[in-house]
């Protein structure tokens, strides 16, 4: 009994060890505001999975901007757990209406079911900026509000990077797609800017799989398409761990370098694949300035009283030119 | 006679999944242009041997009537473990390896010591673990994938006449795990566990260290899958191998495991991958899209289960 009485410590220290020793200090702690001065406007930058390195950079970007302004405003930063929480998402924003903020930043979780409580926000008077995934337009007209939108044109930089591809394939070759979660703005925004770059140039889909946004879904997709059509020429992913996913189900089948890949997100993992020829190339949308987009037009929204109108962000291509 | 009778059911197992098995294969042959080639069973072959062996833990856990939840979170922290140590770090294969197997260890022994110490279910403590495990691997990899490269590769790409590294892993697993079940005094005293505890224990067999144990090497188990995830991917996600444990749960109980515990075999987890393998697969050549594919794999686990049912029944009325 003695000995398992002391074994329970002993364990969980053995384990704080291993975290710990697998350094890495979290940067995403809870930010808890700094001391709100009056006047001083507070604003909310409330995103979805900060699991997701695309939203940790936005948040450390957003963080960056914050540091490099602490006179402008202050800062509140939240996520939630996984891309699909959508009702912890409510809540967030419920609680920064109770919190009074001055302005609410948010990248929606679902582009239609955010948007009562975002309106619920702007009648308390808070000033409401959509980056990121788009408010559906027919639920914001419905609920008869105006909530800016800044952020990339998803389906502009799909058709960019596709482009880019089909310069290098014969028109009428065989390609795929990998897309994300269906049920995603953005990723269906992507697959629509896939397809309007390969008809445009006449190349034949042969196959359109989903993903799931993840990597071993999306190599276990590739495997078992890559047999059935053994005579692709193209695979277009809708994110890049998806890509790498890809690449990974083209080496196993001694395929590597015959089909292209392409991605989208540039994270540095991909980075590096591209500037080897792994990859052919990928998307840059800037997620360390997206929030900060969003966070200064709410400054100046709220210094101008201006009506919102929608904002465009930059997306880049990466091709093995840039790539590092 | 008893022995015979036994040795007559477990081949009534096989050539049950088997008949599932080819039947599958027949219809995807027929239905699809390739399926029946040489290409797609390597492909098959490539990509079940990380969820044999996530089963294979499952299995002894649901024999022993408990449930691990926790296996797809700590395949995800042993490959982000992995990662780390061979991308930051620059440690050698021969020392991140070790690394990787004891974190999972750790983990599974973790859930084993909890469960038995405070009398809790091992759902609860594993649903703790999985979230706990996956906050883990977001933290150790700062939430990025980390591309690790050729070091990994050569664990992926070693093979004997044909066979792969990793496959060649997994069979050793399932002959192995397979010997220690229905083998040796370990094995009969998880089905004693599983069938009824409380007379296990007055029967005097140590309920609580074979608990503890069927956990460890579940969790150790799961850290050994996320070694071969990485060398297929040759990159660790902290997002991947969320609903393994679902999927290994599928699995398991395809091959005929029962939920209530007492019952059991890992070699008909194996059929039950790679039936669930052949399935995913064939669906993507068909070309099917993702509501079909997930309504036919449901359909596909529940009618497995109520063929299993009326089985069972059957054999309880012979005896």
């Amino acid at each position: 009994m003695k000995t398992r009485i002391i074994l329970a410590p002993m364990l969980l220290a053995a384990l704080a060890l291993v975290f710990a020793g697998c350094g890495g200090a979290p940067t995403s702690a809870p930010n808890a505001p700094a001391a709100p001065q009056p006047g001083k406007p507070k604003i909310a930058l409330i995103m979805k999975s900060l699991a997701n390195e695309f939203f940790l950079t936005m948040e450390n970007g957003a963080r960056k901007h914050q540091e490099a302004h602490p006179g402008d405003y202050d800062l509140i930063t939240e996520g939630i757990k996984d891309e699909l929480d959508v009702n912890r998402q409510v809540q967030l924003v419920e609680q920064m209406i109770g919190q009074s903020v001055t302005a609410i930043v948010i990248a929606p979780a679902d582009s239609k079911a955010l948007v009562p409580v975002c309106k619920r926000a702007m009648d308390a008077g808070i000033t409401v900026v959509n980056i990121d995934n788009k408010f559906d337009d027919a639920v914001l007209a419905d609920k008869q509000v105006r909530i800016p939108f800044v952020g990339p044109d998803n389906r502009k930089g799909a058709r960019a990077c596709a482009e880019y591809l089909c310069k290098q394939l014969q028109p009428g070759d065989p390609v795929a797609i990998i897309e994300g979660v269906p049920s995603a703005y953005n990723g269906i925004q992507r697959k629509l800017g896939f397809e309007d770059a390969l008809q445009a140039t006449g190349m034949k889909i042969v196959a359109s799989q989903v993903g799931d946004w993840e990597i071993s879904k999306a190599n276990q997709v590739v495997s078992a398409m890559i047999t059935e059509h053994p005579e692709l020429k193209a695979i277009l992913c809708a994110n890049d761990s998806m890509a790498l996913g890809a690449v990974a189900a083209l080496r196993a089948a001694g395929k590597a370098g015959a089909i292209k890949v392409i991605g989208y997100d540039g994270i540095s993992a991909v980075r590096e694949m591209i500037a080897k020829g792994d990859i052919l190339a990928t998307i840059e949308q800037h997620a360390d300035q997206l929030a900060v987009f969003g966070i200064e037009y709410a400054l100046e929204m709220i210094k101008t009283k201006q009506p919102p109108a929608d904002r465009e962000t930059p997306v880049d291509l990466i091709t093995a030119e840039n790539a590092k | 006679m008893l022995k015979q009778m036994r040795y007559g059911r477990t081949l009534a197992d096989y050539a049950g999944l088997t008949a599932v098995l080819l039947g599958m294969i027949l219809f995807f042959g027929l239905q699809t242009e390739h399926f029946l080639s040489m290409a797609t069973f390597r492909t098959i072959a490539n990509q079940i041997p990380d969820a044999v062996i996530i089963a294979v833990g499952m299995t002894y856990v649901l024999i022993i009537a408990g449930i691990d939840l926790s296996v797809g979170s700590v395949l995800a922290l042993g490959a982000a473990v992995l990662g780390v140590c061979l991308v930051k770090w620059g440690w050698p294969l021969a020392m991140a390896i070790p690394m990787c197997l004891a974190v999972g260890l750790l983990c599974g022994a973790l859930n084993g010591f909890m469960t038995i110490r405070w009398q809790l279910p091992s759902f609860i403590v594993t649903l703790g673990m999985m979230e706990a495990a996956r906050g883990g691997a977001y933290l150790v990899t700062n939430s990025k994938t980390q591309y690790i490269g050729s070091s990994i590769e050569r664990v992926a790409e070693a093979n004997v006449a044909g066979l792969s590294l990793p496959f060649l892993l997994a069979m050793l697993v399932v002959v192995l795990a397979q010997t220690l079940l229905s083998g040796t005094v370990f094995g009969r005293h998880m089905f004693a566990v599983g069938a009824n505890e409380e007379s296990a224990r007055l029967s005097g067999i140590r309920v609580r260290s074979v608990k503890f144990a069927v956990f460890a090497i579940s969790g150790f188990l799961a850290a050994l899958a996320s070694i071969i995830h990485c060398s297929r991917l040759t990159a660790a996600d902290p997002n991947s191998g969320a609903g393994y444990e679902l999927q290994a749960i599928a699995a398991v109980v395809i091959g005929g495991t029962s939920l209530m515990g007492g019952r059991g075999s890992v070699i008909n987890t194996f059929f039950g991958v790679v039936i669930i393998a052949v399935l995913e697969n064939g669906l993507v050549q068909i070309g099917a899209q993702e509501p079909i594919k997930r309504l036919v794999t449901g359909a596909v686990i529940v009618i497995a289960v109520i063929v299993d049912y009326y089985r069972h029944r059957l054999e309880t009325t012979r005896n």
